[in-house]
């Protein structure tokens, strides 16, 4: 979604992911002790603002400038807030602290409750993102942005409103995201860029700006590096994600004929 | 006095590594994110033969081609990629390159690492050898910052400039723009890699923990901060960025604050970064004289 | 399909000028001759060598050289750097030159340097040499895009409307340089939009019109011709 509005690749977003499990922990513990599909709320809440200041403070004023100053003030937000993680949380892995549970056994494949509530979750939220993209005056306006940004400004759609917007819906999917990764495995600093790298082959995979696609990426990704382990060495996991990046980059038309239609 | 030896030497050697990007990244306007794998792919390299016996001037020059060689195999298909996506792919190279480290146990022992890495012979091991690796790293940088000074100060150079600011002109005055890229990775891969096994003999220790993202940061923020596109911004940017980093130890820091300093340096890079490119992006010197 | 079945020869020589409403596909027939876009279908051919489907930079060395529409001066070079860029076939372009052959790159350089001065001087931007090519004016910085296809020793040249935007003294001084290139033998075809400029130098018309080539002949058939008139100033949905 930043990518297809805001036409650059944010490096901080994998941070928000990050932020969103942390924070959500935050809340788990003393003095809150919030169950964590509670303490989940407060930290969206809060991970959305990261993601409003770091357009009020880093991008925006960049944005009408040099590509390459944006990229590597994000390479700059990114590695400072993680940092901060270290330092508030240490570098050692953490967990939510729930009871390993026994899964359920389903056609061969063993489900914890906790996976379940997740996929549910997923799919809520899904729904939540298809209503307002699809039948929202919002949703209508972002998909009018993206596509065409002077366009829309004469249509009289406000941009400040609708990037407000973006970075908001996008803090949101990123901190559930995160959270939902976490109850699912642990939490560490670099969870972070690793998921970022992966949620970008999963746009590449979609095609840049559809969201749609990113999510057919999403799953795409999720399912083959599960079912890569039992073929490739498990430290190789991530590894998918960077090769499908790398091909997926190749095998698209870039390079000078792709973008010569701004050559006057 | 032996300290200050040392920030001295990964001084130099970083000013190495930084000028090595700053040809891609300050004279070409390639946004190499990767750039530590080919520091890494050359501490490897030389490790692995000076170990295996071999002597350490014969790692180095193999080290200095592997690593070129695996710039130019990179380059050739990346480079077809537009500004953005090749950061992301060379990101994701510089991962893949640190996996593979990390992995392929038998060559590198995975996270081990390799220790007991040997210094050249006429250099002493240990700290009776520092005065000496210092001068062998001076002369190795005076050599490096010689070279690359008359490559960006000839038409080749001129013509990597031509390529950084507008590639359509560069195409319309005759000259082959990928080449010219693939060129620069290539140069800037084999300084990498000298960069990397100068590294290896002097820690005499490495493991994949030494080639992650941190690195590509610190040597990113020495070309950014130094100055982008001029001969002397990686060095006085590696000096800069390597003092920091390392003059902290020596604060008077209680124990109990220890775990805190690493993060709250990363934080520091990170908004040095950002400050950088709001308010001064060319960095400390600046390319062209006004 | 901005450009659709154009079909035509320019002769060996002189001063050709390429006109069309906006929109009517002029640049992009430029960039499809230049190899910036690819053609779809048919054959260029330059001097009897065909070079549809050559890489741009290919078609710049056989002698074919050719400007923007926005003036793409490089503006962190100096005005001189931006002129000694452009000259082909440079032995210090060539990595190992650089290193071995210092001597030959250096005389190269040095009669580069005479040449782009020389040029300079033409176009009576001397004293700026070595201003920041970003710093001049508009109508210098066009000079000096002109300089720079000079510099390249071009047999034919491709200028996408050189006089756009400039005070009608610069524009003088540009058709004194242009008229000076044909005499030397250096064929030109230019996009223009100033008629009264394109009746007075070129010998040749081609008229453009949604992406066709729609007509062609000396400057005077053009101005009468009822097809060219038609596509310039009335159509019902022409700029409704």
């Amino acid at each position: 979604m930043v990518y297809g509005v805001f036409r650059f690749i944010n490096f901080a977003h994998g941070e928000l992911i990050a932020w969103g499990a942390y924070l959500a922990l935050f809340f788990t513990r003393s003095p809150f002790y919030l169950p964590i599909y509670f303490a989940a709320l407060p930290a969206l809440l809060i991970t959305a603002l990261i993601g409003l200041a770091q357009d009020r403070f880093v991008f925006e004023p960049l944005r009408h400038g040099n590509r390459i100053t944006l990229l590597i003030a994000s390479i700059g937000l990114s590695y400072f807030l993680r940092n901060a993680i270290r330092l508030i949380w240490g570098s050692d892995l953490q967990t939510y602290g729930f009871m390993p549970t026994r899964g359920i056994d389903l056609a061969g494949l063993s489900i914890t409750s906790a996976q379940i509530t997740m996929m549910v979750a997923a799919i809520l939220f899904l729904g939540i993102l298809y209503i307002i993209l699809a039948h929202t005056m919002l949703g209508k306006s972002l998909r009018a942005v993206a596509d065409n940004m002077t366009l829309a400004q004469i249509m009289g759609i406000t941009i400040k409103k609708v990037s407000l917007a973006v970075w908001v819906l996008a803090s949101f999917f990123s901190a559930v995201g995160g959270v939902l990764l976490a109850v699912d495995t642990n939490l560490e600093p670099m969870m972070g860029l690793t998921n970022l790298l992966k949620a970008f082959a999963a746009v590449l995979l979609g095609g840049a700006g559809n969201v749609w696609g990113a999510l057919l990426g999403g799953l795409i990704i999720g399912v083959a590096e599960n079912l890569s382990v039992a073929f490739i060495s498990p430290g190789y996991k991530d590894f998918i994600s960077f090769a499908l990046i790398i091909l997926m980059l190749l095998f698209r038309p870039k390079g000078i004929f792709g973008i010569l239609g701004g050559v006057r | 006095m032996d300290y200050l030896l040392h920030i001295f030497i990964v001084s130099l050697i970083y000013a190495i590594f930084a000028m090595s990007l700053n040809l891609e990244l300050g004279f070409t306007g390639l946004y190499n994110f990767g750039h530590v794998a080919f520091f890494g792919i050359g501490a490897y390299t030389s490790a692995l033969l000076s170990l295996a016996g071999h002597p350490v001037t014969l790692g180095m020059v193999c080290s200095m081609i592997v690593s070129g060689g695996m710039g130019a195999l990179l380059a050739i298909p990346a480079l077809r990629l537009t500004g953005d996506y090749f950061g992301i792919a060379t990101l994701s190279f510089g991962e893949i390159t640190r996996l593979f480290f990390l992995n392929e146990r038998w060559l590198t022992k995975g996270p081990m690492g390799l220790p007991g890495i040997p210094r050249p012979t006429w250099i002493g091991e240990g700290v009776a050898g520092l005065p000496w690796f210092l001068i062998f790293c001076m002369l190795l940088t005076l050599v490096v910052f010689i070279l690359t000074r008359h490559l960006t100060r000839s038409p080749f150079g001129r013509a990597l400039k031509v390529v950084r600011e507008d590639e359509y002109v560069a195409q319309a005055l005759g000259k082959n723009a990928l080449s010219f890229k693939i060129r620069a990775v290539t140069v800037g891969s084999i300084l990498a890699g000298l960069a990397g096994s100068l590294w290896a003999h002097y820690i005499s220790y490495i493991s994949p923990a030494d080639f992650t993202l941190t690195e590509t940061i610190l040597v990113l923020l020495c070309v950014v901060l130094g100055g982008r596109g001029t001969n002397w911004g990686p060095i006085l940017g590696a000096f800069v960025i390597i003092f920091f980093q390392e003059i902290i130890r020596f604060l008077p820091i209680p124990a109990d604050f220890d775990r805190f300093v690493a993060p709250i340096q990363g934080m520091v890079y990170g908004a040095v970064l950002i400050i950088l490119m709001l308010k001064r992006p060319e960095g400390l010197l600046q390319e062209y004289k006004e | 399909m901005a450009v659709n079945d154009v079909s035509f020869q320019l002769d060996d020589t002189g001063i050709t000028g390429l006109v069309g409403p906006n929109g009517s596909g002029k640049t992009t027939l430029f960039h499809l001759i230049t190899g910036f876009y690819k053609l779809d279908s048919g054959q260029i051919h330059f001097k009897d060598k065909r070079i549809s489907g050559l890489a741009p930079h290919v078609i710049s060395r056989m002698g074919l050289v050719r400007t923007f529409q926005q003036t793409r001066v490089l503006p962190f070079l100096s005005a001189l750097e931006n002129l000694m860029a452009a000259s082909p076939g440079q032995t210090g372009e060539r990595l190992s030159s650089v290193f071995f052959q210092p001597g030959r790159v250096k005389l190269e350089e040095n009669n580069n340097r005479e040449r782009a001065m020389q040029i300079l001087g033409l176009l009576k931007l001397k004293s700026l040499d070595q201003h920041l090519a970003g710093r001049l004016s508009f109508g210098q910085q066009k000079l000096l895009e002109l300089g720079r296809v000079l510099m390249a020793k071009p047999k034919m040249i491709l200028l996408d409307e050189p006089t756009a935007g400039i005070n009608p003294t610069l524009i003088r001084q540009l058709v004194d340089v242009i008229r000076e290139l044909a005499r030397k033998g250096i064929q030109v075809f230019l996009i223009e939009h100033n008629m009264p400029l394109v009746a007075e130098i070129c010998e040749k018309v081609f008229v453009m019109d949604s992406g066709s080539l729609i007509f062609s002949g000396t400057p005077s058939e053009t101005r009468q011709n009822p097809r060219v008139i038609e596509a310039y100033l009335g159509r019902e949905d022409y700029g409704a």
